[in-house]
């Protein structure tokens, strides 16, 4: 913080109080009022006046197998995906660090997919994926094996949206593990060079330890954003087939919407917080430890 | 001789990518100009070789033979760049606030109005049945004014600065967004109900997505505006020159480059946001990935059809991006990452 020390400024509170109080009012007010409506069983078809039931919809969400199966499903999504994210990424990055031929082409390139609306990208997965008329079976095809029903097996349809999420983010871990190659100093690398340091030594002892703060940022954040998965699930399998692919998020959402129980959607979001909560400290007390062990 | 086998894996690696990057977007643009045919017996790759291109498919859609198409295409670009033009700004005036002003909020202030504002509106809601939003409102001044008198208290205990601040925009990201649009549903529904209709209006839309683009807003533009030098402000401030008249006419210039980059990102995001707007919108308002994640369910096996609206909706993204990739040839975004 290069700023002069000036508190007494009043105009201060002008410039930040327009965007504290829509956060306020539009983020932080409606939980409260979801947070009450938690406690409560609301019925909207046929209305019925909210009734304190106090941790009922909490008990009945634990006890609710479909809430632990979309919470096993979401977790396996996101960290196969991430890790399939971060070591192409990084790959790519570490590529197009050292000035593979035609660099600039491949960045906007490569930036591409993350810019895509997820939606579009699982319209997209869809056509490419689908069991008769999509270049996939049909390059399998080819091969001389059988087709595929890849969105209507369990296995293969999370296998898919695991495929479609790597696809859009590893733009994203490529992009920062770039910014923190061309960040490092270059004398390190040079002198490196000069004693002979062999390349993949050269990214164990020096690159990778280096760019390991970065990682755990990267990493964390990709973890936290997949956690929201919603709209690749509802394009591309809507949940199914049965529940099989059904997202934390896509859950709340049917709960919520189809099924209008108010009560017990705001008591899954809050339990959903509560879980992202926990897993983010974990996983950040972890990188702590890591880290220290290599610095 | 090592280092000759890394960069031919290297070279190779990046082949395939371009190509898993590539061949589905092309694949999508092909099909847009397909007709049905083309389609229903196996994919087809080629125009011209494979099958005879129609525009037949943009025919359809802008005739709006197939149901408004006009109509989603001009909620989402109005909604998007009104929403990204405030929130850019008035994340920038946060920005600006956090880089160059001292802040001090005691942890027990902010403890107070936690306490003020969830116990005060279980009170008045739940014990006084007062509506939603009337609990709301009284609750947000009274818990205000509580912690920011409690602020001034000489209270023991430690101090938040200007990176907890920073931190607790930013943070908004880290709830999963279910949770706050679920709570913007039912506060918007009860708002409707008391007089005030924001469920499916331009407005409650834009409210919904300025909140959203935010965090994005002010993290990105706190690291650019930390590059501007302080030295002609401060020349500036010397000559009496307000504050405000500082931030317009010096900061927002100089920091242009990072004002672009940031509406770019907070664009994409905003642009093809899907939760709130299929939560809060239902018909006049829906925006492009709303009617896209429709047509799935209504059109099945219609990829002539899908793959226009796809494209539609990516086109503005391709552009985005293209920017934003000049951009980051130039290091402008290595910055953006402490």
């Amino acid at each position: 913080m290069q700023a002069a020390p000036n508190r007494g400024d009043a105009v201060k509170y002008a410039f930040i109080w327009p965007a504290f109080l829509i956060v306020l009012v539009v983020t932080l007010f409606p939980l409260i009022y979801a947070l009450t409506v938690s406690f409560q069983a609301v019925r909207v078809v046929p209305p019925l006046p909210p009734r304190f039931v106090g941790f009922e919809n909490y008990e009945t969400i634990l006890s609710s197998a479909r809430f632990w199966g979309s919470m096993w499903t979401t977790t396996i999504i996101v960290v196969v995906s991430v890790v399939f994210q971060y070591v192409l990424g990084f790959a790519l990055a570490l590529a197009l660090h050292h000035n593979v031929r035609g660099a600039d082409l491949y960045r906007v390139t490569f930036l591409l997919p993350m810019f895509l609306a997820p939606v579009c990208v699982a319209l997209i997965a869809r056509m490419i994926f689908h069991p008769y008329l999509g270049p996939v079976n049909d390059a399998l095809d080819a091969m001389g094996f059988d087709y595929v029903p890849f969105l209507t097996e369990a296995w293969l349809a999370i296998g898919v949206l695991i495929v479609v999420e790597t696809w859009q983010w590893t733009p994203f871990v490529m992009l920062l593990m770039l910014a923190g190659l061309q960040s490092l100093p270059e004398e390190v690398f040079e002198a490196a060079r000069v004693d002979n340091v062999p390349a993949w030594r050269r990214f164990v002892d020096i690159t990778f330890p280096m760019l390991l703060p970065l990682s755990v940022a990267v990493i964390f954040i990709r973890l936290i954003e997949g956690f929201k998965v919603i709209d690749t699930v509802f394009v591309l399998t809507g949940g199914g087939p049965g529940t099989a692919t059904e997202t934390l998020t896509l859950f709340a959402y049917n709960e919520g919407f189809k099924k209008f129980n108010l009560g017990l959607t705001s008591a899954l979001s809050f339990t959903f917080l509560i879980v992202v909560i926990v897993s983010g400290t974990v996983y950040l007390l972890l990188a702590q430890r890591l880290l220290r062990r290599y610095a | 001789m090592a280092e000759q086998g890394w960069k031919r894996i290297g070279v190779g690696l990046t082949l395939v990518w371009f190509f898993i990057c590539v061949f589905p977007l092309y694949f999508v643009f092909v099909t847009a100009f397909k007709p049905p045919i083309a389609v229903s017996q196996g994919p087809t790759y080629i125009p011209f070789v494979d099958f005879q291109p129609t525009l037949q498919a943009f025919r359809d859609a802008f005739s709006g033979l197939r149901g408004d198409f006009y109509g989603p295409i001009v909620s989402s670009l109005s909604i998007s760049f009104v929403a990204t033009v405030l929130s850019v700004f008035l994340g920038t005036m946060a920005a600006y606030a956090l880089v160059r002003f001292e802040f001090r909020v005691k942890l027990l202030a902010g403890i107070a109005f936690a306490v003020v504002s969830i116990g005060g509106f279980v009170l008045l809601e739940g014990v006084l049945a007062m509506s939603v939003p009337t609990a709301l409102g009284i609750v947000l001044v009274a818990s205000l004014v509580v912690s920011m008198a409690a602020n001034r208290l000489p209270l023991p205990g430690p101090a938040l600065g200007n990176r907890d601040i920073t931190f607790w925009f930013v943070s908004q990201r880290i709830f999963p967004p279910i949770v706050a649009a679920f709570a913007l549903f039912l506060l918007y529904a009860e708002l409707g109900r008391a007089g005030l209709p924001l469920l499916d209006t331009f407005a409650g839309m834009v409210l919904a997505y300025i909140a959203f683009g935010l965090p994005f807003a002010v993290w990105l533009m706190r690291d650019f505006l930390e590059a501007v030098p302080i030295e002609v402000e401060e020349a500036a401030l010397v000559d009496d020159i307000g504050r405000m008249r500082i931030f317009f006419q010096i900061v927002l210039p100089m920091a242009r480059p990072g004002l672009i980059a940031t509406s770019m990102v907070v664009l994409a995001f905003i642009w093809n946001e899907f939760l709130f707007a299929l939560l809060l919108t239902s018909g006049q308002w829906q925006t492009l990935p709303i009617l896209l994640a429709g047509q799935n369910s209504s059109r099945g096996d219609e990829w002539w059809a899908i793959a226009v609206a796809t494209l539609v909706t990516i086109i503005p993204m391709i552009i985005v991006a293209t920017i934003l990739g000049r951009m980051m040839r130039s290091g402008l975004l290595s910055g953006s990452i402490k």
